[in-house]
């Protein structure tokens, strides 16, 4: 199944759905030449939050995509207030909704620790800063690998920023 | 004539910009191809977003087995 993060993005803006880019994703809107192959985002568990997710994927053949034997994505008002984290296989490739990240914590943190990604829908993903502490906490090898990029982009970016700035 | 430093450059040896931090040289030396992270930074997101597809389609058209199920 091909991977169109760009798509499942704009159905999750065309739907209203609330939520944050996180994880490699993030990494590459922020300049990381690395390849990931599903799109992470972070978003409120709530049930009409969860619902509007639904809607957005709903003629994917949207499937949770880490259980044992085949099962759809058909979410009850019930179902809704006993999730975590939604694991999905659609057409469109990957979607996982995490209802919090370590190293930065729940939706309104992570919202707070987001900024705007310049992309025509006005998507928001995790601060250069946020994506760091995330990728720290996840703690496997490639993620620490992925913390030197991040470190070098933060550093060059610093660097920019200081010199665009006027000397008082 | 093409002196020693400009054929090292042409025959792929990257050349840390003289601004290179600490960070940047720890990347380097790391092993990550720093040209592609200068490049990148250079591209708008949504541009990167369009090379990372690009860069998936190719490779998932090349070996469909990379499209992993573990979560990141």
């Amino acid at each position: 199944m091909p991977q169109n993060d760009r798509a499942l993005l704009r159905r999750l803006k065309d739907h209203g759905v609330e939520f944050v880019v996180i994880g490699g994703v993030c990494g590459v809107l922020h300049g990381v030449p690395l390849v990931t192959f599903d799109l992470d985002v972070c978003c409120p568990f709530s049930v009409e939050n969860l619902r509007r997710i639904e809607s957005a994927v709903k003629d994917l053949h949207p499937r949770h995509r880490l259980v044992a034997s085949p099962l759809p994505l058909q979410l009850t008002d019930e179902l809704c207030t006993r999730l975590k984290n939604l694991y999905l296989q659609t057409d469109f490739g990957k979607l996982d909704c995490l209802s919090e990240v370590a190293g930065v914590g729940d939706y309104p943190a992570v919202w707070k620790n987001s900024v705007t990604c310049g992309t025509d829908r006005g998507v928001r993903m995790l601060s250069l800063e946020a994506l760091i502490a995330a990728k720290r906490a996840a703690g496997r090898e490639r993620d620490l690998a992925a913390v030197r990029l991040l470190r070098a982009i933060q550093e060059k970016l610093g660097q920019k920023d200081r010199a665009s700035k006027p000397e008082l | 004539m093409i002196d020693e430093e400009t054929l090292a450059q042409i025959n792929g040896r990257y050349v840390m910009p003289p601004d290179a931090g600490p960070a940047w040289q720890a990347a380097s030396e790391y092993g990550f191809d720093m040209s592609l992270v200068e490049n990148s930074l250079t591209l708008t997101p949504e541009e990167r977003l369009a090379e990372h597809q690009r860069v998936l389609d190719m490779l998932l058209d090349l070996n469909p087995d990379l499209n992993f199920d573990a979560p990141e």
